[in-house]
C-alpha cells in the first residue's frame, strides 16, 4: 500500500500492466476520494474567482467545468484544479490530495465579503470510471442522460455530481458523492461492468495512464516555482485578463521562459526516472520529472524540464541513467492519443 | 510463497543455485511479488567481476528501479539475455526462465554464508 496524502490507496489490485491495459481497451474504476473539494458561493463569487484564477470565469455555463492552475503572485503553480460551475453564484473546486490544506489556506485568506468558502473534502468521495466501455457502463448504472454529457460538462447526481472528465486519456466519468455513498456506487459499477471487463485500478496504473496521455502531475511535473508557460499549460491561462500571477506571467511571456517542459522517448534501453539528468550535446540541460515504461506504447517515456531554446520534436537527447548517457528523442505531447469512435 | 529447498538466499532477496563452482542467480518469489510487473532488466556483461554484496544488475518495475546484489564474489560466466526481450519472465518463473546471471564461485565459504530457505523465511517474518 502506498500513502497519498493521508489516504491509503493501493498501488495496484492485480498488476499495474493489467489494470493499465483494461482502461485502454475496456474500463477501469478508480477510488480517488483522497482528492479535495472546496465550495465557493455568494454574491461576489464570480468577481472573486476572476481575480484569483487565470481563466475567464464569467462565461462559464452552469454544468461546465474547466481545468486550470492555481497560481501564486510569481505565477508559480500552487496546484492544478478543476473548477465546476454548479450554479450562477456557486462553484466547486477539485484539488490534489497533497495540496488540500495549502490551497485552502491560500484561497481562504483572500476571500472577500459576500463569498463563503468551505473545505468539503471530508464530506465528498470521488470515483473515476474510465475507458472505452465506460459510456455503456455509466448508462446502465446512472442512466442515459449522463452519457450525453459533453467533455468537461457535469450534472447533479445524488448529493454530488457526475462529470465527463478524467486523467487517463480515455473517455470516462468522475462521480462525486458523499463518502458513505461511495462503496455502493463502487459496487454498482463493478457489477454493471463485469461483462465489459471493468477492473478496479490502483495508483500505479493511474500514473502510467496519465503520463502516456501527456498529463502533468503536480508535485512532480509542476510546483509553485514553475509557471504554466514553462509547464506547457499556457492554454489554461488567459493573459488578456487580470488575476493573481498575471503580472509575472505577462513579463515571462515577453522575455520567454528559461526552461520548458518536454516529452521524450528513450531510443536506447533504459527507463527514465524522476531526477535523472537530461543531457543535450553532452551537457546536463535539465532533469526528468516523470518517467516510466509506457505499457500501451511499449516504450520508455518521460517528461522533464530543459533550458530554452527547448529541443524541437525529433531532436536527439540523452538521459543519464546510472552514469551512462542513453539516447532519447524529443517528441510531441501527448505520447498517446486515443482514436475517437 | 515458494522458496525451493535446494537454493540459498540473501537478505536482499536474491537466490542462488549451486552447480559445482557456478552459481545461478535470480530474485526470490517474495521480491518479484513485491516489485510487481518487471518491465526492464539490466544485466552485467559476461566476465564482469562481481563483489559479494555489491550491485551487479538492475531490475525495474513500472514504478521504480532496484539494484540486484552479487550474492558472492566472482566473475560473471553467463547472463540470461532472454530477459531483455521478455522481462516479465522474472514474474512468471523467477526460479527458472527468470534467472539473471551465473557467477563463478571463488571462495566456497561465501556459499556457506548464504541463507538457507529456513533462514530466509525467518528473516522475512522478523524483517531482519
Amino acid at each position: 500500500m502506498g500513502a497519498f496524502g493521508q489516504w491509503e490507496v493501493p498501488l495496484y489490485f492485480t498488476s499495474i500492466l493489467e489494470e493499465h491495459e483494461a482502461v485502454r481497451t475496456r474500463a477501469g474504476v478508480f477510488d480517488i476520494s483522497h482528492m479535495g473539494e472546496f465550495r465557493a458561493k455568494g454574491e461576489a463569487v464570480v468577481a472573486f474567482l476572476e481575480k484569483l484564477l487565470p481563466r475567464r470565469i464569467a462565461p462559464m455555463q452552469n454544468g461546465q467545468a474547466q481545468y486550470m492552475p492555481l497560481l501564486n503572485e510569481n505565477g508559480g503553480i500552487i496546484d492544478d484544479i478543476i473548477l465546476y460551475r454548479v450554479a450562477e453564484k456557486e462553484f466547486l473546486f477539485i484539488v490534489n490530495a497533497g495540496n488540500v490544506e495549502k490551497d485552502f489556506r491560500w484561497i481562504k485568506a483572500q476571500v472577500p465579503a459576500g463569498v463563503s468558502f468551505e473545505d468539503q473534502s471530508e464530506f465528498y468521495g470521488l470515483l473515476a470510471l474510465q475507458g472505452p466501455a465506460s459510456v455503456a457502463i455509466a448508462r446502465k448504472v446512472f442512466g442515459a442522460s449522463y452519457t450525453e454529457l459533453g467533455y468537461y460538462r457535469f450534472a447533479a447526481y445524488e448529493d454530488g455530481v457526475i462529470s465527463r472528465t478524467g486523467y487517463t486519456g480515455e473517455d470516462g466519468f468522475e462521480i462525486m458523492v458523499s463518502k458513505p455513498k461511495i462503496p455502493q456506487v463502487w459496487e454498482r459499477l463493478r457489477e454493471a461492468g463485469k461483462e465489459a471487463g471493468l477492473v478496479p485500478v490502483g495508483f500505479g496504473a493511474r500514473d502510467t495512464l496519465r503520463l502516456e496521455a501527456g498529463m502533468l502531475l503536480h508535485g512532480h511535473d509542476m510546483n509553485d516555482t514553475i509557471t504554466p508557460l514553462e509547464a506547457g499549460i499556457g492554454w489554461a491561462v488567459n493573459l488578456t485578463k487580470d488575476f493573481t500571477g498575471a503580472g509575472a506571467l505577462k513579463k515571462q511571456a515577453q522575455s520567454g521562459p528559461q526552461k520548458k517542459l518536454i516529452g521524450f522517448e528513450m531510443l536506447e534501453r533504459g527507463i527514465p526516472r524522476e531526477g535523472y539528468a537530461i543531457v543535450r550535446n553532452g551537457e546536463a540541460a535539465g532533469a526528468v520529472t516523470s518517467g516510466t515504461f509506457a505499457p500501451t506504447l511499449k516504450k520508455n517515456i518521460g517528461l522533464g524540464y530543459v533550458r530554452t531554446p527547448e529541443p524541437a520534436a525529433g531532436e536527439e537527447l540523452a538521459v543519464r541513467i546510472r552514469d551512462r548517457d542513453l539516447k532519447a528523442i524529443a517528441v510531441k505531447l501527448p505520447f498517446y492519443k486515443r482514436t475517437k469512435s | 510463497m515458494n522458496f525451493p529447498n535446494e537454493l540459498r538466499y540473501t537478505k536482499t532477496h536474491e537466490w542462488a543455485r549451486r552447480d559445482g563452482n557456478v552459481l545461478t542467480v535470480g530474485i526470490t518469489d517474495y521480491a518479484q511479488k513485491e516489485i510487481s510487473d518487471v518491465v526492464f532488466v539490466e544485466l552485467p556483461k559476461s566476465g564482469k567481476e562481481g563483489q559479494a554484496g555489491k550491485p551487479i544488475a538492475v531490475v525495474e518495475s513500472v514504478k521504480a528501479a532496484f539494484d540486484i546484489y552479487a550474492p558472492v564474489s566472482g566473475s560473471v560466466t553467463q547472463v540470461n539475455s532472454a530477459l531483455e526481450g521478455d522481462p516479465g519472465l522474472v514474474n512468471q518463473d523467477c526460479y527458472g526462465k527468470g534467472w539473471f546471471f551465473s557467477i563463478a564461485l571463488k571462495d566456497a565459504s561465501e556459499w556457506d554464508k548464504l541463507m538457507t530457505k529456513e533462514d530466509y523465511e525467518k528473516s522475512l517474518k522478523t524483517g531482519v
